[in-house]
């Protein structure tokens, strides 16, 4: 019973966080979302496709945060991350280049890369 | 100004001699003479044998005689002091001198040139085109010789030059032998140039960042304080020296009889640690559930490095590799560096070998993160000698035991000490947390090819793309990384396997940019005689700063494949200015003025060709570098430099 309880809250929660995220998810522009992310230099640290700078500033795609935790990043940013306000990046920008991240494929695995594999 | 240069070119039948030049621009400059507009060469095929005009004698001619005619008494010589000199430099065992002329030490590069280049053993002069290319030469050099060469610099505007490099080389515990020239004697001044290049007390420039400085008096002196400053530099922690040597020393006659005997350098002996703290040491490092070894300039020879694989592995402990110096395989199983994160919170004992910033390793620059109870022991020689005004000690950290010694030479006692310690019972539980050690290293190795393969096929190209392309070129080679990675994130250790000590050498020390061109060819130097491929990835920044080192490469036909990692930046400036423009809510759309090296982009191939040195690029699509490398790395076999730019990400 104890069981069934646990199981029907964790999907209530996650049913919720999924509506709660997805209404998060409005739609950017992606092509206004690369411009800022290369024009407001996010690329020095993350590469100009979010690929990550190595110890410079962690990959951000492909599969980047969603909406709401890359807000929250950007809002309260800690280390060598400096904070953007609302002054300095709107949201909707915010959600333009999560836009440009999210459209960012896959590439290759390192298994088919045959320098990678000495 | 073309046609200026015209008359130099190699076969112009036209060219001017230097007096010959002179004149034409005289008589151009005046005007009242000829006319502003004459060229160079009609000037000088008008007035074939004519002397320039007397009143343009002070104007011009006398300023060329007073900074470039040499002094001549008339008196010729048999012998001198700088030969002296040279034989003291041999006798240390010296076999390069790095240096851009000065006129405060010319009767020592004389003798270097027609003594010591002349006879056995042979010194041999590097050339260079600034003083602190010539630091920083004898900086790599060292690192990979296990010895000093010596580095000759002009008095007061010279040794200006060299400092940062020596500022560096003393941050890095790397020995130097700097020698400046000097004018003690007042009366033996020439001109206003002699008296700028003139100083008391030389060596206090950078008394602050060198182990030990000298003015000799007598050529007995010299001998005795060259003896003592080399073996300064070269007892633990290592560093540079200085000798101010009077230009009379060098240049006069040594009367008969008068030649002073050179001292026998000692066999010498690093400290070791004390017995008792190696023994509590080896208790608390064998009792330990998780101990970590920390290594910053802990292996100063191969025998370091032998050693720690032996310290490791008879604890089976982890070790993270600080990358001051080739301390430990990249690819060997207890080489966890990439999982400092994790093993540092949960050590219970944490030994720090020639650690520097041991406050770093185990806190976030407020307080540590360390568990309740955590032991740390540091084993440095930087404990044995330090200096005030310059602040690379870095933060004071409360260890619970310090020894001052040298780390490498304490090893084999504390090796010792530990086998003692380990009973069988003991051996086979260490040999589990190996295994599982064995198992995290693999697990991480996948995890940076997956890192290294996203963004593989992007422009600019990423940084691990770089590495991966130039370890397929050299990988089957006897290659040696002349770099210190921090700024390429560390890829190579990530990606590539490393087992011997001259594969890697650290970085600069002290951070100041300029060090990479020199500091290369200095290593290159040191693998030549060894037939090594030598390779050094630089960022575009910090090859701005001394892009002459090229040329002395070229020159010395030292080989030395140098890529250039050009992300058109100084790359850690643009971060840290955004920080602060996004902190003061300014918008970061400006961080990159002052911080950008574009508009115009520099074209590094047309600079190392400038210089003589085979050259590609600028490599803007991945496709592309791999065969630009492979034509590159088969110039360097060939015993000469090259350079590969390559248009990268910013880390």
């Amino acid at each position: 019973m104890k069981l069934f309880t646990a199981c029907t809250l964790l999907a209530v929660f996650i049913s919720l966080y999924g509506v709660r995220a997805a209404a998060d998810e409005s739609p950017g522009d992606a092509a206004n979302g690369k411009r800022v992310f290369l024009a407001d230099g996010c690329f020095y640290c993350h590469g100009t496709t979010g690929a990550g700078g190595g110890n410079a500033g962690p990959r951000l795609a492909p599969n980047p945060l969603p909406l709401a935790g890359v807000k929250a990043k950007l809002r309260t940013a800690s280390g060598r991350m400096p904070v953007y306000s609302a002054a300095v990046l709107k949201d909707s920008e915010i959600a333009d280049i999560v836009a440009y991240l999210q459209s960012i494929p896959k590439g290759k695995d390192a298994k088919d890369i045959p320098l990678l594999n000495h | 100004m073309s046609r200026r240069t015209k008359p130099a070119r190699e076969g112009d039948q036209a060219s001017l001699d230097r007096r010959g030049f002179l004149k034409a621009a005289t008589l151009a400059g005046t005007g009242a003479v000829a006319p502003a507009v004459v060229s160079a060469e009609v000037a000088a095929a008008a007035t074939p044998e004519k002397p320039p005009a007397q009143r343009h004698t002070v104007q011009i001619v006398s300023r060329e005689s007073e900074q470039g005619t040499p002094h001549d008494d008339g008196t010729t010589q048999t012998n001198c002091g700088s030969d002296f000199m040279v034989d003291v430099m041999r006798g240390l065992g010296i076999e390069y001198v790095a240096a851009i002329p000065g006129n405060t030490f010319k009767g020592l590069h004389e003798s270097v040139i027609n003594y010591g280049m002349t006879t056995s053993p042979a010194l041999e002069l590097i050339s260079c085109m600034h003083e602190e290319i010539s630091v920083a030469i004898s900086h790599g050099y060292a690192k990979i010789a296990g010895k000093p060469m010596a580095c000759m610099m002009h008095s007061t505007v010279g040794l200006q030059h060299g400092a940062m490099a020596i500022y560096n080389a003393w941050a890095d515990r790397v020995p130097v032998f700097a020698i400046v020239g000097a004018q003690l004697d007042a009366s033996k001044r020439g001109n206003y140039v002699d008296w700028a290049h003139s100083v008391f007390d030389g060596p206090a420039l950078v008394r602050d960042f060198t182990k030990w400085d000298d003015t000799p008096i007598s050529l007995r002196h010299f001998a005795e304080s060259a003896t003592r400053a080399h073996k300064f530099s070269i007892t633990p922690p290592y560093g540079p020296t200085v000798l101010a040597v009077d230009q009379e020393l060098q240049e006069d006659t040594i009367k008969d009889g008068e030649r002073p005997a050179i001292p026998r350098e000692p066999r010498m002996a690093a400290p070791r640690g004390d017995d008792g703290a190696v023994n509590e040491t080896a208790r608390l490092l064998v009792a330990a559930a998780n101990p970590v070894l920390v290594a910053d300039r802990a292996a100063r020879t191969p025998e370091g490095l032998r050693l720690m694989v032996e310290l490791a592995e008879e604890l089976q402990a982890p070790v993270i590799d600080i990358q001051g110096r080739m301390n430990f395989p990249w690819r060997h199983p207890l080489n966890q560096t990439r999982r400092q994160a994790q093993l540092v919170p949960d050590a219970d004992v944490i030994l720090g070998l020639e650690l520097t910033d041991f406050f770093g390793v185990t806190g976030n620059r407020v307080e540590p993160r360390l568990k309740t109870g955590t032991k740390r022991i540091s084993i440095s020689a930087g404990d044995l000698f330090m200096k005030s005004n310059y602040q690379d000690f870095d933060r004071f950290t409360p260890v619970d035991i310090a020894i001052a010694a040298d780390a490498e030479t304490t090893l084999p006692a504390l090796i010792e000490a530990i086998r003692k310690l380990i009973t069988p019972k003991r051996r086979a539980s260490l040999r589990l947390r190996g295994a599982k050690f064995a198992q995290d290293h693999q697990q991480t190795l996948e995890q940076s090819r997956a890192a290294a393969a996203v963004g593989w096929d992007l422009q600019p190209i990423t940084t691990a793309r770089l590495c991966a392309e130039l370890y397929e070129q050299i990988r089957n080679e006897d290659w040696a990384l002349c770099n210190g990675t921090v700024f390429q994130s560390s890829w190579p250790q990530q990606l590539w396997t490393a087992n011997h000590h001259y594969q890697y050498i650290g970085d600069a020390g002290a951070y100041g940019l300029g060090y990479l061109p020199g500091a290369s060819v200095g290593a290159a130097l040191a693998h030549r005689k060894h037939g090594r491929l030598a390779v050094a990835i630089g960022g575009d920044g910090d090859l701005m700063f001394t892009p002459g080192a090229l040329w002395t490469a070229a020159h010395h036909r030292i080989p030395l494949l140098y890529v250039v990692h050009n992300n058109r930046a100084y790359h850690q400036e643009v971060m840290y200015v955004q920080t602060m423009a996004a902190k003061r809510q300014r918008g970061i759309t400006r961080a990159h003025i002052g911080n950008t090296i574009t508009d115009p982009n520099v074209d590094f191939a047309k600079l190392a060709a400038s210089m003589g040195v085979y050259s590609e690029g600028p490599i803007t699509d991945p496709k592309d570098l791999g065969a630009a490398l492979q034509r590159a790395v088969a110039v360097v076999k060939r015993g000469e430099p090259a350079l590969v730019d390559v248009v990268s990400q910013g880390r």
